[in-house]
């Protein structure tokens, strides 16, 4: 499970869904859509601390210019490490301060071209993106 | 309706204490008291059943005053209709399965009411056998059953399955549950296993120096809100397997065989046999109907 602590800076709710925004560094802002309010939730709240959570199988890798795409979630990063598979591609990512991992399938790998040093924008749904309490 | 409003200082493990309760619970309701040693479990249901007396408070139990500190009233125990289930079976080791119940019934009782228990509890077979040539499992059958004979309106459960092994307890779970429903009780069970006080309880208390410090159903109680997902169970990992670079977990949640991809640095801290927590978010299942 990869793992990124931050601030939250904003809750926009609407009936039992909300949209929480964390700040993990100046340039990075993640956010996450869940079945809580601040109402159920005590720990939603401006300010607080918390982690993000979201599965290494549920990240996409993009090379380009992405802004044409529904994506909320788009984290620049560094390629450090890629460990090929068959089917599957372990991508190890370093994002400011933070690391991140990706699996996604080795064909891609091979398309896009990825190799250590690569620049690349990993992506994450909405609703990937689990918040734990610190 | 229990009301449970006591105080009573005890001689903990880690010296005096006072046993601070205000507590209710439910007519028909299975409840778990849960917590570490020493927190006040078993002097609560003492103080319920009549065995220990609290200093102040009082206890109400479905309008009728039991216990009343100020104007002293105090039922005895053998007037508050309180079946007990311990831990150690204690049963009586020279009579037979069938004595031990009929030695509960009242005078004016039914020795039906015996017969119907002994099947229930699927001891007929049993019923003319001493508890020595019992196994554990069934020992504690004949007990659950013996505090029944007297039809009582509230079961205590002083961790009654906690020396049993793991395919013995579900079975005397299913038990428990089937009695606490045919027999409409208001059942309190003391239990270490998280996953039997799901299994069993409709409300947990938790006890911490003698006061409640938390309370709900076990998913509030256990899950809490520490993660947000909404697909939350708990498990025992059967399996460990590595697939290229991802590993696949088998978890057993339930009676149900379930499996997770897992990244090596999750695996790290996993063994076969561990209890884990599966969770994914409310947004990930899709649901559909199957008749």
């Amino acid at each position: 499970m990869n793992r990124l602590q931050g601030d939250i800076v904003q809750i926009e709710t609407s009936g039992h869904l909300s949209i929480v925004s964390v700040m993990v560094s100046k340039a990075l802002i993640l956010k996450a859509i869940v079945v809580e309010t601040p109402k159920t939730a005590p720990y939603l709240k401006e300010g607080n601390s918390i982690a993000v959570l979201f599965k290494e199988t549920e990240v996409i890798i993009g090379t380009d210019q992405v802004d044409t795409i529904s994506l909320q979630n788009k984290i620049p990063s560094t390629i450090s490490q890629v460990e090929k598979g068959t089917l599957l591609s372990k991508l190890s990512l370093t994002t400011g301060q933070a690391g991140i991992t990706a699996i996604i399938s080795t064909k891609a790998v091979t398309q896009l071209n990825l190799t250590p040093d690569s620049k690349v924008i990993a992506m994450i749904k909405l609703n990937e993106m689990m918040l734990s309490e610190l | 309706m229990i009301a449970l409003t006591v105080q009573k200082k005890l001689n903990g493990p880690n010296g005096d204490m006072l046993l601070d309760l205000d507590i209710q619970i439910k007519k028909g309701q299975l409840v778990t008291l849960y917590g570490a040693s020493g927190a006040g479990k078993t002097s609560t249901l003492r103080i319920l059943s009549g065995l220990l007396q609290p200093e102040k408070g009082t206890i109400q139990v479905n309008g009728a005053i039991w216990f009343d500190a100020v104007t002293k009233m105090n039922r005895t125990p053998q007037t508050r209709n309180i079946g007990y289930v311990f831990q150690d079976y204690a049963l009586f080791p020279h009579m037979t399965v069938e004595e031990n119940l009929s030695f509960g019934l009242s005078k004016d009782g039914d020795k039906k009411e015996v017969m119907e228990l002994l099947e229930m509890m699927e001891l007929v077979d049993l019923k003319d056998r001493k508890p020595v040539t019992l196994s554990g499992g069934q020992k504690q059958r004949v007990a659950l059953a013996r505090a029944l004979v007297q039809k009582p309106t509230i079961l205590l459960l002083d961790e009654p399955l906690s020396a049993l092994d793991m395919k013995i307890r579900l079975k005397l779970q299913d038990y428990i549950l089937k009695v606490h429903k045919v027999y409409a009780l208001t059942t309190i069970l003391i239990s270490h296993d998280i996953g039997e006080i799901y299994k069993l309880s409709d409300q947990v208390f938790v006890l911490e120096d003698g006061k409640v410090i938390k309370n709900g159903t076990p998913t509030e109680v256990f899950l809490n809100d520490k993660i947000s997902g909404k697909f939350k169970f708990k498990g025992e990992v059967l399996k460990i397997e590595k697939d290229e670079v991802v590993y696949l977990v088998t978890v057993l949640i339930q009676n149900e065989v379930v499996k997770v991809i897992a990244q090596e640095s999750e695996i790290k801290q996993l063994q076969i046999g561990d209890r884990v927590l599966v969770a994914s978010k409310a947004f990930n299942p899709v649901i559909y109907k199957i008749e």
